[in-house]
């Protein structure tokens, strides 16, 4: 049912990977895996939303260990709904690192050299790496830990399935998945284990459909009486719910059989899989069925692989079982994962441990602090959720505090949020449209550049400094007066236009020529205006032209569908959102709206979905070093502020520099 | 006659030490302590870094070369959130170099800002196979290393540079010239184009920050050129760039031991040899 599963290291060695289908194998080794989207995506920008992240129809989940530096991924096909990945994950966690730890530890400490001098010594024992030597047993006890946790979740299911009468809808799907997909499964799949539990699950499949049938023909009556039958079997067992659920399961076959022969049937099936779970252990006794016929099987082969497999064998079923018990009791064997070995090392270096406890109240001043300098909260909330993930299980160095270690994290997300994943050179993207050389039965089109953003934010006086700038980089440039609701909107651009046209260019008194206005007057269709405007500036030889619409409010959604209209139409080649750096939480939603309103108009009237492409943050003078805006509007969008307006002439527009702007963050 | 007798003068030990005095024994010791600092400082700038830095874009294989060379073996990797520092030795001459592995993701490429002062060389790492889509991605991230390399204080060696063309085993050999060479053509003549047009429009551009008139240093510069002004690596300022061509494949154990040497061992024989020739 799994897609693909890997174990690897934070920076980018994979230890071991596994695809259980063709496609998944086919794409694990190209940079559109599931794994290399998940950490470009969701880890390095960090906007990893409750640790699931989705992608072309796969849903990728993860955990970190962080002392090791290791990740953790499991991808399933989205529409399937693995309730066990979860507790797959933590599993995995455990016993990888229980059963590699030594190996580990060395091979992480040889990838954190920090000096050639310091390490010359310790290199050379360590010279010769089999990795495919050190993780061999591993294959195994991944098969024995899935296969457990896979027919766990079946019998749930079963039980599930078994009663009320709503829930058999979906049994023949999960059952059918447990038989095709070994099939599909690479390379092993033919071991004969493979193919007992193939027959296996065959089975399970004709039996639940049989009780699915006996229980169509059972009368109403006998329903009613199973449900009064479940609250005094859970009295009896209280510790185990699904131990209860079997045993409810038994009494209810018990009362079925007088009525007709079907029910019989399904009662046989029924206290065939409720005697295991009463004998003993209930989870212990899972994972040895499942492999009880190949035990023998299993250890022939694996003695005559190497001793350590050998030795593991004897030992996986029990740790497995323990790890099993562990992550269906309680979720936190990941911390005691280190053991007495961890604990002295500490001791003797200083160094501690950071736990969720230390951090806490660390990262809920963190997040106050972040709020106070005008940082959503919304935003502060996942970062520091973030950082916190990141920092749980890290050793900090004797000097260090806690709060350092968390101020540096800190520092270090924040700047990677920042920091533009494109180029933010819109001269030289501008340069390289016009310099392209175009088919010669059509001309070159201007560059087109629209602002957009809600009312009173700054559009048009932004749009003006951007427009002198481009000027003085010897442009021509053409403003299209498409704000045709607001009194007055165009008569101030032409304000400024004629200001633009007096303002010298190189020694040139005026650059008259250089800038020009198209407008058409109030109430018309912008998105034709717009359109006229472009075709004008192709036949009048104009570089640029920047489209002034009009401010909406995000949630206005007739307005919002013309702004769609407009880009769609006219496929500007950068949209720029205007913000104020006044904006508080509200720059969450305003942002998330008009991306998202972008994306679905534009996506639905046919053309290629197209999102906001960089911000521009205005009144950036008015914030002091409240600048929190800048982080909520990055980490919404994932674009770069490509500018920032900081005063009322046209020379006030600058490029953001993202140290200054974490050191004012992080500054008290 | 009750002359004056001269009472013997005791003088104290602390009247050697006037204040005069202990004024200038303070500059002395100061200026001796201020010379052994600038001595010690200098002799440690002079020294050259250890370090050698595999930068690049995304997925053009960086991981992979580190883990060829420090393991001995290429393991599958996926992209890096972090970076990677591992020591090599050399089959020759048993040197050790540290190999630093920076991630190259543009949200956080600009680590290898901070070990460049350690560094002693820096491997360009370009997928040759996808170098025709993404030439301008390349180039802007390349743009950023020569312009952090010029602008490293003179007083110490700028790291020397090459430019790994990767995954050459991709792209077909002709008749004329193999794979590697075709390779290191392709990425010279994209990157030198590409350069080209950000130099240009540096050029004559009026930046943002310059609008203002304070604090205009914010251009990015490095791609200063000897001769005619256009963009070629044989002319840049900031020294000689190398090109290497090399491959890996996935999965094989190349099995490339200190004692045993294979000529055509693997790969990534050139960037050995380049690593090898470092002073």
């Amino acid at each position: 049912m799994l897609d693909h599963c890997s174990i690897s290291h934070k920076g980018g060695v994979v230890l071991w990977s596994r695809s259980f289908t063709p496609a998944a194998s086919h794409t694990a080794a190209s940079s559109t895996s599931p794994v290399n989207s998940l950490v470009r995506e969701a880890l390095i920008e960090g906007r990893s939303s409750d640790g699931k992240y989705e992608k072309d129809g796969y849903a990728v989940k993860w955990t970190f260990v962080n002392d090791l530096e290791l990740i953790f991924v499991v991808a399933y096909q989205r529409i399937l709904q693995l309730t066990y990945v979860d507790e797959l994950l933590l599993a995995l966690k455990t016993l990888f690192i229980k059963l590699f730890q030594p190996f580990l530890a060395t091979f992480v400490a040889s990838l954190h050299v920090t000096s050639s001098a310091k390490l010359a010594s310790s290199a050379a024992p360590s010279a010769s790496w089999n990795f495919r030597k050190a993780f061999e047993g591993w294959d195994g006890v991944f098969d024995k830990l899935l296969r457990g946790l896979e027919d766990k979740a079946a019998q749930e299911r079963r039980t599930r399935v078994a009663h009320p009468a709503r829930a058999t809808i979906d049994v023949t799907p999960p059952a059918e998945d447990t038989s095709t997909i070994p099939s599909h499964s690479n390379a092993d799949v033919q071991d004969e284990e493979q193919i007992a539990r193939n027959v296996q699950a065959l089975k399970n499949r004709l039996r639940g459909r049989g009780g699915h049938a006996g229980r169509r023909g059972r009368g109403r009556t006998d329903v009613g009486s199973g449900r009064d039958s479940l609250p005094g079997s859970d009295s009896e067992t209280p510790t185990s719910k699904r131990k209860s659920r079997a045993k409810a399961q038994r009494k209810w076959g018990e009362s079925a059989p007088t009525e007709n022969d079907m029910a019989l049937l399904d009662y046989s099936y029924d206290s065939s899989v409720s005697e295991d779970p009463a004998s003993s252990l209930d989870l212990s006794t899972l994972v040895d069925n499942g492999s009880l016929g190949t035990r023998t099987r299993d250890g022939l082969y694996e003695v005559k692989d190497w001793e350590f497999a050998s030795q593991g064998d004897k030992n996986t079923d029990d740790v497995i079982a323990e790890v099993l018990k562990k992550g269906g009791q309680e979720a936190k064997p990941a911390a005691s994962s280190l053991g007495a070995l961890g604990s002295i090392f500490s001791r003797l270096t200083g160094s501690k441990v950071l736990t969720e406890e230390d951090l806490k109240p660390v990262l809920e001043a963190m997040k106050q602090h972040l709020m106070k300098k005008n940082v959503a909260k919304e935003i502060a909330d996942k970062v520091c959720e973030d950082v916190g993930e990141s920092l749980v299980g890290k050793k900090v160095g004797g000097f260090q505090s806690t709060t350092s270690a968390v101020r540096q994290a800190l520092a270090n997300s924040i700047t990677r949020i920042l920091t533009p994943k494109t180029s933010t050179d819109l001269l030289l993207s501008i340069r390289t449209k016009l310099s392209t050389p175009v088919a010669a039965s059509q001309q070159k089109l201007p560059y087109s550049i629209t602002f957009v953003g809600v009312n009173g934010v700054g559009k048009s006086t932004n749009l003006s400094k951007v427009c002198f700038w481009l000027i003085q980089n010897g442009f021509r440039v053409l403003i299209a007066a498409c704000d045709t609701f607001r009194s007055g909107a165009v008569e101030q651009l032409r304000v400024h236009v004629r200001n633009l046209g007096m303002l010298g260019v190189d020694g040139a008194t005026n650059s008259k020529g250089r800038v020009e206005l198209y407008e058409r007057g109030y109430g018309k269709d912008a998105a034709g205006i717009a359109k006229e405007a472009i075709a004008y500036a192709r036949d009048n030889d104009f570089d640029v032209v920047l489209i002034d619409t009009a401010g909406r409010m995000q949630d206005n959604e007739p307005l919002m569908r013309a702004l769609a209209k407009l880009v769609a139409t006219n496929n500007p080649d950068k949209i720029i959102f205007v913000g104020e750096a006044l904006v508080g939480n509200e720059a969450v939603d305003q942002l998330t709206k008009f991306d998202r309103a972008l994306r679905d108009f534009s996506a639905a009237s046919g053309g290629q979905e197209r999102g906001i492409d960089g911000m521009l943050v205005t009144k950036w003078d008015t914030v002091d070093d409240k600048v929190g805006a800048a982080l909520s509007m990055t980490y919404v969008t994932g674009q770069p502020i490509i500018f920032v307006g900081c005063g009322q002439t046209y020379t006030d527009l600058r490029q953001l520099r993202v140290a200054n702007v974490v050191q004012a963050i992080l500054s008290d | 006659m009750d002359g004056v007798t001269p009472t013997p003068e005791v003088l104290s030990p602390s009247t050697a030490f006037t204040p005069q005095f202990q004024i200038v024994a303070a500059l002395v010791f100061a200026v001796v302590l201020v010379i052994i600092s600038v001595f010690l400082a200098k002799r440690k700038s002079t020294q050259r870094g250890d370090a050698v830095i595999l930068a690049g874009c995304s997925d053009a294989g960086k991981t992979a070369i580190l883990s060829t060379l420090v393991y001995k073996q290429t393991l599958p990797t996926h992209t890096s959130m972090q970076t990677n520092a591992a020591l090599m030795v050399l089959p020759q001459g048993h040197k050790t170099l540290r190999l630093i592995d920076v991630p190259g993701h543009p949200r956080i490429r600009d680590q290898f800002q901070e070990y460049l002062p350690h560094a002693k060389a820096v491997a360009f790492v370009v997928d040759s196979s996808t170098i025709s889509r993404n030439g301008a991605a390349v180039a802007e991230h390349l743009h950023m290393i020569l312009n952090a390399l010029t602008s490293l204080p003179p007083s110490r060696g700028t790291p020397s540079l090459t430019i790994v063309a990767h995954k050459c085993d991709l792209m077909k050999s002709t008749a004329h010239a193999s794979a590697e060479q075709l390779a290191i053509n392709r990425i010279r003549t994209i990157l030198e184009r590409e350069l080209e047009k950000r130099r240009a429009s540096h050029a004559n551009g009026v930046g943002v920050e310059s609008l203002g008139a304070e604090d205009a240093d914010s251009q990015v510069g490095g791609l200063e050129c000897t001769g005619s002004g256009e963009f070629k690596f044989a002319e840049w300022e900031g020294g000689e760039v190398g090109f290497v061509g090399t491959s890996v494949s996935v999965g094989k154990e190349a099995v490339v031991s200190a004692d045993e040497k294979h000529p055509q061992g693997d790969g990534l024989s050139p960037l050995r040899e380049w690593l090898e020739d470092l002073p």
